[in-house]
């Protein structure tokens, strides 16, 4: 290209072929790690002379031009600086802004200059995902983004996080973004994506941004796009980078009872109850009956009733162990992480091709993901017309993900967490010696004398490596496209996407030991394929009249087609042991399958408009038709309208040399929301159900002949800004969603034969604002400290329902309240006189008064479980080849239900299942002024759902910390390297919440569900490139 | 080459642009029927009552609560004669009288919506079939089945949901349906007992006279045939008072069905074949849902899970040494359930499975006894009761001096022998208008029972004896009948939705 230029300037300009011609080269550096910047943009000023900078930074100039005398350097991210032409090599040293101000950002169906771009969008780059060890690319995101707020239900490797874009959008329908790879859905899973592939993440928030995915763009939308060779490299780069870890659990479980306190408490709830039932001498019949109803005598024969009639430990008596199960059931997991990729162009052609391996072991016992990539990104221009592209990545991965999540008394998190340590792991002698098999081995306790509260006849210690919860996930997208320039500035792009998801899960328990030894072991076997495609056709024309009027339009058509098919069987009863295959069990229980399909079908079209790059302008509309409608009732219409001026480039800010940037934008459009869970919610539905061989099925869904597309009408106004020489930069937006027509199941008399009805029903608002600021608060010559903060505020706003209230689960919808209010009972403490629990009931007259029956209690409101605001903060610094980066993720308001605690807050009707720390605060005739009531083996309600359990659920964590060190190019320039580098990493080292063994970052909803726990992982490893 | 490339790009759109067919969006489940495709043909219909049946009977709502015999167990749960062990999973809560009364609960709360999602059904069976298509006959033995299984639904509601009819006929007991509910149905007001059992018994005898000469496989005992229909009928018109028709309409439920040996009585009750029964739920591997059960009922199998359902010793007590019934009680002989009282009367198969029983011949040669004894016919009173009395081995009842209560007192004993852990304890509490009764196992002097108890190895242990452990309501008043901790609250999420419920 440099050449033709050359050879046309030889043509048309001979006074110049005299001149002479000069080799301008040179290095550029990024200041940022003092590493050798490959692809900067380099080009003489005032010309249309430039060329990019080869792998090790290097840039060789051809000039002619005698007048040219300063080169502009620039590099994505980093500081514009312009530099003198001298005979020598220059060496050029770039800075960071606090803003990129001429960032490109990926945004619907092609690219954008952020700064004018007229909707609102948010990215991040490469390196802000690789810092982070997460085996989902879901789980990059948190505290990086402002208006996004990301948790991760859940510690399990190669889990996903659970994002919300602008608050809540939906209540009963998705309020999930939209993901998009490489410019079409995904319908993959995002853990099968490799991060170390991923070029940026941009997160699109408002209608004018996300409207041309109008149907499924209601809740956001994330623009996921993989890397790419560059043009015109001498040969090929390769890039390594290796790490390895360890990881734990980021929080400490619950603080749970020792054998004496157990002992004496669970003597206690005997006594209690004995006097409730009125037996004739509850202190003696508690003594006696103690040990028989534990199960176990942890004290040795010598003291067979350990616990004396006056309620304490037997002078003398200590027990022979104390094992220490939640100990026993966790492990420290290794993590190993490797990828390779390798990436160049030429002239007409571009690839990029990757290798990712990844081995993620959790803290539960035999957890874990493992997972193996290979990416091949490949454009080539095909013809001088058509342009053809490939991207195709393929994933195979294996999730050990044993149960959690899960109320199962086989939920691996739990199993530990609940077991008190008087049960041995391994048998014992009365006398506490440990029983050993004929070849000298401890021999482990299945406990088949303990209660059912302390899992009768199992021991995760034993089988967790037995059984088997495995999921085997194979993972193949490709993206082809194919594009041709018709005539001047008009294009026609077609391009054909296919998303394919394999899943076989494996549930194995063993014949020998465990759970299912009586009935010799069970396998079940799910398989569960869904291949979805996106087919689009678009016309783009893109002009630009008397060099001030810039028109582009886009039209075209898509859609998208999915296809979800299972079949599941399981069987029972192994020949023997250490086979798992369901051919090797005796009887089939159950063979099963079905197949789903979801098809859309779109018609859009964009126009964008600018005025001397200072006023801009963009409108879309779209209309899609959705499966999952009556005929009717399937099409629904979306579109937008933004606009944005550029301040800064109006002469009265010109002349303010401190404003670098100052752009206005305000959009205001419509979205759709199909995805209310169910494919056919439309139809009156009968749901098979066969009967002992003979055919059967019975009504499950009333028909919603009218049911319709949620709408979504999205209002941002923000300004983006930079000033200071770029020192300070940022965006505030100003956002409004109002969702109307909600998707929600409405609930209906269960005496009718149904629990709800699918309905559109009123409406809802999210109004908010977010922040990001980027700041360099010192910028020396060769140390730089950023600091980026983001924060976002909303509020969540029930405007529109069909009827005054309606109650679902801890919640209540009501207008003026979000639908995240927690709508529970009240507690009023525990009666001083009687120990009972107590909460308020609200009387006719108003007045509150204290019940001890749960059932009488009244339901109030009782604060959100939406966080007040919530953001990150990043700090960077760098000094000369070394960088540090810190994030802090933080959330502030907001409420959180602990059910999981619950389990061990039982008041003794559990019998031998753990006991939390506070419970040692019960009720006594002494202890009178407490929130524990007295213990009794009769069940007494108080861990039903109230404001006892309730906690503030602000919280922050140092999500992530990296150190990196950048070994001296000069040093590297000599074994060919281009640049290398080191690094140790830890995330979620540090986490700072008021409730302690609970983690923080539960479900949005703010209820827990008994989760596998997030993890603190620390590793280290490097960075190659040659 | 221009033209090249525009015949590329129009090749390219049209292949795809033709690929979208018409009915591109027009998607159907796999697994369920549209409603509009349904009730073509008298096939239709069996195949809705078969769903019907297999979800009443094998819906898990949680282990502890596998579809409708779920409320058996907790009826059970509830009485005088099981002593629910309380370390294990599952009725506890039932058993201490802390979940079933609670509105806030779960459990209330899936039986309520078990019933009353087959009462639907049924409803739309009872609407829809004489339009179909098909044998006159058949629709008549559908629509009598759907009519008996709707009139068992609101019995089960009548007998749990509020006391005994004789109490207060008007009482308000649970709201009724009997058109299938739309889009637009509202929740309905509760109707009193005698609305309740008017409905209950015209269905029933509506159905009986649609089954005459229906007649189903031995295998299929789930299907209700006229037999079955004049046992609902008989246990209505008990419930009522209506004695002359209880007896009558039992003894035709009995017909072609005799009583089961002794040793059939050891069986393990697991068998849907046995002579005895009229109506039960079979069972296979790959639909046991209702067979989870066992692992409460069977307290004997090593692979039963929770065998909480122990026998009150005080109930052994009520046996002779003769009867074939005091065979199934047993000691409990394994470490760390010494002295629990098992009683052998349920036993997985070996296969995990076990059918569910609903109604055996026994139940209604008692249902006629207490027909008769409540109309002072005792003499025949005894001869049903010594039918049964006969067969087990028991000795037969005399009639000599005694007085009407006390031959009533007699039979409703014998139902608590005959009928345990079938379901049958709170519901004759609440029918009976009589107190759950439960004391600890103590000596006259108050001291724990002990007792020898063989070990695996052959030698004796002496242990204590265990009983009851829960004496006394959870607010610690004792127990009284018609005590509002019987009953089965109306869930909360019904009267959150129906704002019609009390109207």
């Amino acid at each position: 290209m440099l050449k033709r230029i050359v050879l046309a300037l030889l043509f048309f300009l001979p006074v110049i072929t005299r001149a002479q011609v000069r080799t301008v080269t040179g290095t550029v550096t990024s200041a940022r790690d003092n590493t050798p910047l490959p692809g900067a943009t380099v080009s003489v000023k005032n010309t249309s002379i430039g060329g990019v900078t080869d792998p090790t930074g290097h840039f060789s100039l051809q000039v002619s031009d005698p007048a040219a005398t300063t080169l502009v350097v620039s590099y994505v991210g980093l500081q514009q600086q312009e530099v003198t032409i001298t005979g020598k090599p220059l060496n050029i040293i770039l800075q960071a802004g606090a803003k990129d101000i001429d960032e490109v950002v990926v945004v619907a169906y092609g690219t954008a200059k952020r700064a004018s771009y007229t909707g609102s969008v948010s990215q991040i780059k490469k390196e802000q995902i690789q810092n982070l060890q997460v085996s989902s690319v879901s789980k990059a995101l948190q505290g990086q983004v402002p208006g996004l707020q990301s948790t991760s239900p859940s510690g399990q490797p190669g889990s996903d996080a659970t994002i919300r874009i602008r608050g809540i959008g939906s209540i009963n329908a998705s309020s999930a973004p939209l993901y998009v790879v490489d410019g079409v859905p995904y319908g993959g899973t995002l853990s099968a994506i490799n991060p170390a592939d991923i070029e940026s993440i941009s997160v699109l928030k408002d209608a004018s941004s996300s409207a041309l995915y109008g149907s499924r763009g209601a809740n956001g939308v994330i623009i996921i796009t993989t890397r790419q060779g560059r043009r015109n490299t001498k040969g090929s780069q390769i890039d390594v980078r290796v790490s390895r870890g360890i990881s734990k659990r980021a929080v400490a479980d619950y603080s749970t009872l020792g054998t004496n306190d157990y002992f004496e408490l669970y003597w206690e709830a005997l006594r209690n109850a004995a006097t409730t039932n009125g037996q004739p001498n509850p202190a003696q019949s508690a003594t006696s009956t103690l040990v028989e109803r534990l199960g176990i005598n942890p004290y040795g024969p010598q003291y067979p009733e350990p616990v004396g009639t006056d309620g304490k430990l037997v002078t003398g008596a200590k027990p022979l162990w104390n094992d220490n199960w939640q100990k026993a059931t966790q492990r420290t997991g290794q993590r190993t992480e490797a990828n390779i990729n390798i990436s160049g162009g030429s002239e007409a052609s571009r690839y990029f091709i990757s290798g990712g391996y990844l081995d993620d072991q959790g803290m539960a016992l035999n957890s874990g993901f493992k997972r193996y990539n290979v990416r091949a990104n490949l454009d080539l221009d095909a013809k001088k017309y058509l342009k053809v592209g490939l991207n195709l990545n393929a994933a195979h991965s294996i999730q050990d993900g044993p149960p959690s999540e899960d109320s199962r008394t086989d939920n691996y998190i739990q199993y530990g967490r609940l077991m008190p340590s008087f049960y041995p792991i391994y048998q014992r002698n009365p006398d506490g010696s440990f029983i050993r098999d004929a070849s000298g081995n401890k021999v482990l306790d299945y406990g088949d004398y303990r209660p059912s509260a302390a899992n009768t006849s199992t021991n995760l210690v034993g089988t967790a490596y037995l059984d088997e919860h495995k999921e085997l996930r194979d993972d193949i997208s490709a993206r082809i496209y194919g594009e041709l320039t018709l005539w001047k500035g008009l294009k026609f792009r077609s391009s054909f996407n296919t998303d394919f998801i394999n899943r076989n899960n494996n549930d194995y328990t063993n014949p020998d030991y465990g759970w299912d030894a009586e009935i010799g072991g069970t396998v079940s076997r799910v398989n569960r394929r869904t291949l979805s495609w996106t087919v689009n056709n678009l016309f783009t024309w893109d002009a630009t009249f008397h060099e001030k009027h810039h028109i582009n339009l886009l039209a075209g058509q898509e859609a998208y087609k999915l296809n979800y098919r299972t079949f599941d069987g399981s069987r029972q009863g192994f020949v023997k042991g250490g086979l798992t295959e369901p051919v090797a069990a005796s009887q089939l229980l159950d063979f099963s399958g079905l197949a789903d399909n979801y098809s859309l079908s779109s018609y859009l079209g964009r126009a964008t408009y600018d005025y001397k790059a200072k006023y801009y302008f963009s409108a879309s509309l779209r209309t899609d038709g959705s499966s999952r409608f009556s005929p009717k009732n399937r099409w629904g219409t979306f579109w937008s309208v933004g606009a944005s001026w550029q301040l800064n480039k109006e002469s009265f800010l010109q002349s303010a040399g401190w404003v670098d940037l100052l752009a206005l934008k305000a959009s205001y459009g419509a979205q759709g929301n199909d995805n209310l869970g169910n494919y056919y919610a439309y139809q009156g539905l009968y749901t098979i159900y066969n009967n002992l061989g003979e055919g059967g099925a019975y009504k499950t869904r009333l028909p919603t002949e009218n049911l319709k597309w949620e709408t979504n009408l999205n209002l941002n106004a923000g300004v983006d800004f930079s000033i200071l020489g770029n020192r300070i930069g940022g965006t505030v937006e100003y956002f409004r969603r109002r969702s109307k027509d909600l998707l929600y199941q409405l609930p209906l008399a269960v005496s009718t034969g149904f629990d709800y009805i699918d309905a559109n029903i009123g409406a809802l608002r999210n109004s908010g604002v977010e922040v990001q600021l980027n700041t360099i608060p010192v910028r020396l010559k060769d140390f730089t400290w950023g600091l980026n903060l983001n924060f976002t505020h909303y509020k969540n706003t029930v405007t529109e329902l069909p009827q005054k209230e309606i109650i679902s689960g801890t919640k209540k919808l009501m207008v003026g309240r979000s639908v995240y209010d927690f709508y529970i009972r009240e507690w009023a403490g525990v009666n001083e006189t009687n120990g009972r629990p107590q909460w308020y009931k609200v009387n006719a007259d108003g007045k509150k008064e204290a019940t001890t029956v749960y059932a009488n209690a009244t339901q109030v409101y009782a604060g959100s479980a939406l966080p007040d605001f919530y953001g990150g903060v990043t700090n960077t610094f760098s000094y000369k080849g070394l960088s540090l980066s810190v994030l802090l993720t933080y959330s502030v308001g907001g409420k959180v239900l602990d059910n999981d605690m619950l389990l061990l807050m039982h008041n003794g009707a559990s019998t031998g299942r753990g006991w939390s720390s506070e419970m040692l605060n019960r009720w006594t005739p002494t202890n009178t002024k407490t929130d524990v009531p007295a213990v009794s083996t009769i069940n007494n309600s108080w861990t039903s759902t109230s404001t006892r359990f309730l906690y503030d659920a602000t919280y922050a964590r140092l999500k992530n910390v990296t150190l990196t060190y950048a070994i001296p190019a000069t040093l590297l320039r000599r074994a060919s390297i281009n640049s290398l580098s080191v690094f140790v990493q830890g995330d979620n080292l540090v986490t700072w919440f008021g409730h302690k063994g609970m983690d923080p970052e539960q479900s949005v909803d703010g209820s827990t569900y008994y989760r596998y726990p997030a993890i603190k992982s620390l590793s280290a490893g490097l960075n190659l490139s040659f | 080459m221009l033209i090249k490339k525009y015949i590329l790009a129009f090749l390219v759109a049209g292949t795809i642009l033709s690929g979208c067919s018409k009915d591109f969006l027009d998607q159907q489940p796999t697994n369920a029927i549209p409603e509009q495709e349904l009730y073509k043909t008298t096939g239709d219909i069996e195949t809705v009552l078969n769903g019907t049946w297999a979800y009443m009977m094998d819906t898990y709502f949680t282990f502890a609560n596998p579809g409708y015999s779920a409320i058996l167990r907790a009826s059970d749960a509830m009485g005088s004669d099981v002593a629910i062990l309380t370390s294990k999973y599952g009725y506890p809560a039932s058993y201490q009288f802390t979940d079933l009364p609670d509105r806030t609960i779960r459990r209330p709360e899936y039986f309520w919506r078990l019933l009353y999602k087959v009462i639907d059904n049924c409803n739309n069976v009872i609407a829809k079939v004489d339009q179909v298509t098909g044998d006159e006959a058949e629709k008549g033995y559908l629509k009598g089945q759907a009519l008996a299984l709707r009139a068992h639904c609101y019995l089960t509601l009548a007998n749990f949901w509020q006391f005994n009819y004789r109490k207060d006929p008007n009482a308000k007991v649970v709201p009724v349906y009997t058109e299938p509910s739309t889009s637009t149905t509202q929740g309905k007001a509760k109707s009193t007992a005698t609305e309740l059992y008017t409905l209950i018994t015209t269905d029933l005898e509506a159905a009986v006279k649609l089954l005459q000469g229906y007649s189903r496989a031995s295998a299929s005992k789930h299907k209700i045939n006229a037999n079955v229909a004049n046992g609902l009928l008989a246990r209505a018109y008990l419930n009522m008072g209506n004695w002359q028709l209880a007896a009558e309409k039992a003894a035709a439920a009995v017909q072609s069905y005799s009583l089961m040996s002794g040793a059939d009585y050891a069986k393990g009750f697991n068998d849907v074949q046995n002579v005895e029964w009229i109506w039960g739920h079979p069972q296979i591997p790959s639909q046991s849902v209702a067979s989870y059960s066992f692992h409460f009922l069977d307290v004997s199998s090593p692979a039963s899970y929770y065998y909480s359902f122990m026998a009150d010793p005080y109930f052994k007590e009520l046996f002779e040494a003769s009867d074939v019934r005091s065979n199934l009680f047993e000691w409990d002989t394994l470490p760390g359930r010494e002295g629990l009282l098992r009683y052998k009367k349920f036993i997985f198969r070996s296969d995990m499975t076990g059918d569910i029983v609903l109604m055996r011949a026994a139940e209604m040669y008692l249902i006629e006894a207490e027909g008769y004894a409540e109309q002072g016919l005792l003499p025949e009173a005894a001869a049903a009761l010594n039918k049964l009395r006969t067969a087990r081995n028991a000795t037969p009842l005399v009639i000599t001096t005694q007085t009407k209560d006390e031959v009533v007192q007699e039979i409703w004993k014998e139902r608590r022998k005959e009928l345990w852990g079938e379901g049958f304890s709170l519901s004759d509490i609440l029918r009976t208008q009589q107190s759950v009764v439960r004391k600890a196992y103590t000596d006259a002097s108050g001291n724990p029972v002990r007792v020898s108890v063989p070990r695996g190895d052959g030698t004796f242990k002496t242990v204590t004896a265990k009983g009851h452990t829960s004496l006394k309501f959870p607010d610690g008043s004792a127990y009284v009948p018609n005590s509002p901790y019987y009953l089965f609250a109306i869930p909360i999420v019904e009267s959150n939705n129906n704002p019609n419920l009390d109207k």
